[in-house]
């Protein structure tokens, strides 16, 4: 199914979603315009994080150079999008998912004495980062960097990593403090969650959640229930209203330390798949 | 590494064929359902006591007097049972057809470890100890494997029948495992189920009538998430009361599923998915209606020859308002299995079929039974299809 609301020959982009039920791909139609909002927006989101000053940028990530530009998945969208907010971009890992360490002393030699800025995908940053330095039994200092992550918990999940341990594993083997998870859409990218200091996704002016039931009422805050997630932005596509399979909560008076405006909340993972009954498969 | 697992048995089949219905293998399901009930845990099984009612001295004596007793028929020998991966006790019924039919029997349990699977076999094997069932324990072979094409093919190659219950991916997956040119190859493929209620009947139940088919509905249905492929999908209301008539039964049912049904979260978004899917693909809906996520009803206007691909799942039927049955009858293709029915006399549905030349359709049961187990299912006579007939003259 195409889902597209504007003249076919206006798309000038399309993203890839891995699509929540099923396997089935669902694509993503961006026109000029709305490509443009996702660009402005993301800015405005990352500025209160990032300052307004392009960082020196390390991707923990392969090299994604050769890659079909009008037609991607959600990392390589991701990675390309964040890209914007540095600049000599390092890629840190090679082809086989190890670590460059060559490229990773040039890098710190040259910025690591001032802020810089890293990005990954959650998984690949402790797969690929964390791990790796914990069996080679190096630690680094990363303290100048503010690290921005996001992606599926799934793989994390299965090792039993909370949010909290990923950040203690960060600061003890990064010396690395300033960590910010986000939560988006492909569907709705620009308007993403980030983390505030205390650990809540915060909506911000462009976006908004609500949590309904099993009904699809809507619940109170500080109960648990489907994520239904706004966005401005699409106008090239229907994505502004998405209802999720991930399971969140909406957190009422957070003791937060942190003076953020914004609805904040919480994920808590996606819905289980159901236990199949009734005859349909032999193996 | 791979491994197949012998729940029971070994890896020195034999291949017996006896006279079908043979007295100590019905003595045999006789005490298998006296033993089952006498296991610790069976209770927590719904699925096991019903087993075990079908396995009843009265039930056996049913089936062996419906089978015609003037041929002398006996079992084909070694049957392979593949069974299917998500029901527990589906294994069961297939071996006791093997059985019944007078066959030795090697059967694939699920890979999955449901506990039932444990009850079964510890209740076999408790049986088998008597001496008494020595001929019984030759023929009861219960393997467990996965991602294992060697022994798939191996047993193919040498079974004299092979039982393939169902999807149709895997029938074709594993009838690329080739069998004697003499062996039989019965497989049981997808299918769609639908249900004809006679409105009229509807409106002259009185409240505790209303109740019992709602229950035989819900049974047919949410008890296995509508993924039986005889739960019905499509529901056809009969003559011109209707509108009143699935009022008052969508209502019943969806208050019965109030206290009934857990609806698993992900089925929520599942059948909102399947909704909006339904509003772009089919070009037939007249309206649709929810009683809160538990209970969706879409109303077709008309009907097409796309009807036996309708998939409705955790509480999700599409409903159809036709004068009489006849006009159905065209729609119907191959991959039609069951209809039940409400408030329909044998006599119509006998003409229903005699009359249309129908394409599909292998059962015609009441509402509440479509889930039973029998020897005739899916268009097939067990009782012929495993076993020869020996012409004696």
């Amino acid at each position: 199914m195409n889902l597209y609301s504007v003249k076919k020959d206006k798309i000038i982009k399309v993203l890839n979603s891995s699509g929540t039920s099923g396997n089935n791909t669902s694509k993503i139609y961006l026109d000029k315009i709305n490509a443009l909002n996702q660009v402005k927006v993301l800015q405005k989101i990352m500025n209160r994080m990032l300052g307004k000053e392009r960082l020196p940028m390390l991707i923990i990530d392969r090299n994604i150079k050769n890659i079909n530009r009008t037609n991607f998945n959600a990392r390589v969208a991701a990675i390309n999008g964040f890209s914007i907010f540095g600049r000599n971009h390092t890629f840190l890992l090679d082809e086989n998912n190890n670590i460059n360490y060559d490229e990773l002393n040039k890098f710190l030699s040259r910025y690591g004495n001032s802020k810089f800025f890293i990005f990954g995908f959650t998984s690949f940053i402790f797969e690929n980062l964390i791990e790796k330095l914990k069996m080679n039994k190096i630690k680094l200092d990363f303290k100048n960097a503010i690290l921005l992550h996001g992606g599926g918990w799934k793989k994390l999940e299965n090792k039993k990593i909370s949010n909290k341990t990923f950040k203690k594993e960060i600061s003890k083997k990064l010396n690395l403090k300033n960590v910010f998870n986000y939560y988006g859409l492909v569907e709705q990218t620009g308007s993403i969650f980030v983390e505030c200091k205390c650990g809540y996704f915060i909506a911000s002016n462009f976006s908004d959640v609500l949590i309904r039931d099993s009904n699809f009422n809507l619940l109170k805050n500080n109960q648990k229930g489907f994520l239904q997630l706004f966005s401005l932005l699409p106008t090239s596509y229907p994505g502004h209203n998405i209802l999720t399979e991930d399971i969140g909560e909406i957190i009422q008076n957070a003791k937060c330390s942190c003076s953020m405006q914004g609805k904040r909340f919480l994920v808590h993972g996606r819905i289980e798949k159901a236990e199949i009954r009734g005859c349909s498969d032999a193996e | 590494m791979k491994k197949v697992e012998y729940l029971i048995g070994n890896k020195h089949f034999k291949f017996i064929s006896s006279p079908i219905y043979n007295s100590l293998v019905c003595d045999f399901i006789c005490d298998l359902s006296k033993v089952l009930l006498q296991h610790a845990n069976y209770k927590k099984y719904p699925d096991i006591i019903t087993l075990a009612f079908w396995c009843r001295k009265q039930n056996i004596d049913i089936m062996k007097r419906n089978f015609s007793a003037n041929e002398l028929r006996v079992g084909l020998g070694l049957v392979f049972h593949i069974t299917p991966s998500n029901v527990p006790t589906n294994f069961a019924y297939s071996l006791l057809f093997g059985l019944l039919t007078g066959n030795s029997n090697i059967i694939k349990v699920p890979s999955k470890k449901f506990e039932q699977i444990n009850i079964i076999c510890d209740c076999i094997k408790k049986i088998l100890k008597k001496k008494k069932y020595i001929q019984i324990k030759n023929k009861i072979t219960i393997v467990r494997y996965n991602n294992f094409d060697e022994f798939t093919d191996k047993i193919s190659s040498i079974c004299d029948a092979r039982l393939i219950w169902g999807g149709n991916k895997s029938i074709k997956e594993i009838r690329k495992f080739t069998l004697n040119p003499r062996s039989r190859d019965i497989a049981f493929s997808d299918r769609f189920s639908l249900c004809a209620i006679n409105a009229q009947s509807i409106l002259e139940l009185d409240q505790s009538g209303l109740n019992r088919v709602v229950e035989k509905f819900y049974n047919d249905t949410y008890l296995v998430d509508q993924n039986a492929c005889s739960s019905p999908h499509l529901i056809v209301w009969l003559g011109n009361k209707g509108s009143k008539a699935k009022n008052i039964f969508w209502q019943k049912l969806y208050k019965y599923t109030l206290k009934k049904y857990t609806l698993p979260k992900i089925a929520s978004i599942d059948k909102y998915t399947k909704l909006c899917e339904d509003l772009i693909n089919l070009p037939n809906i007249k309206s649709h209606k929810n009683y809160t996520n538990l209970l969706h009803v879409v109303t077709l206007k008309n009907l097409d020859f796309n009807i036996n691909k309708l998939r409705g799942k955790w509480g999700y039927f599409y409903e159809y308002n036709s004068k009489n049955l006849d006009y159905i009858a065209k729609f119907i293709d191959q991959s039609c299995q069951t209809l039940t029915y409400i408030g329909i006399s044998k006599d119509i549905l006998k003409k229903f079929v005699v009359k249309n030349n129908l394409k599909g359709i292998d059962r015609i049961v009441p509402t509440g039974q479509g889930l039973s187990m029998s020897l005739n299912w899916d268009g097939y006579n067990i009782n012929q299809a495993l076993s020869r007939i020996i012409d004696l003259k």
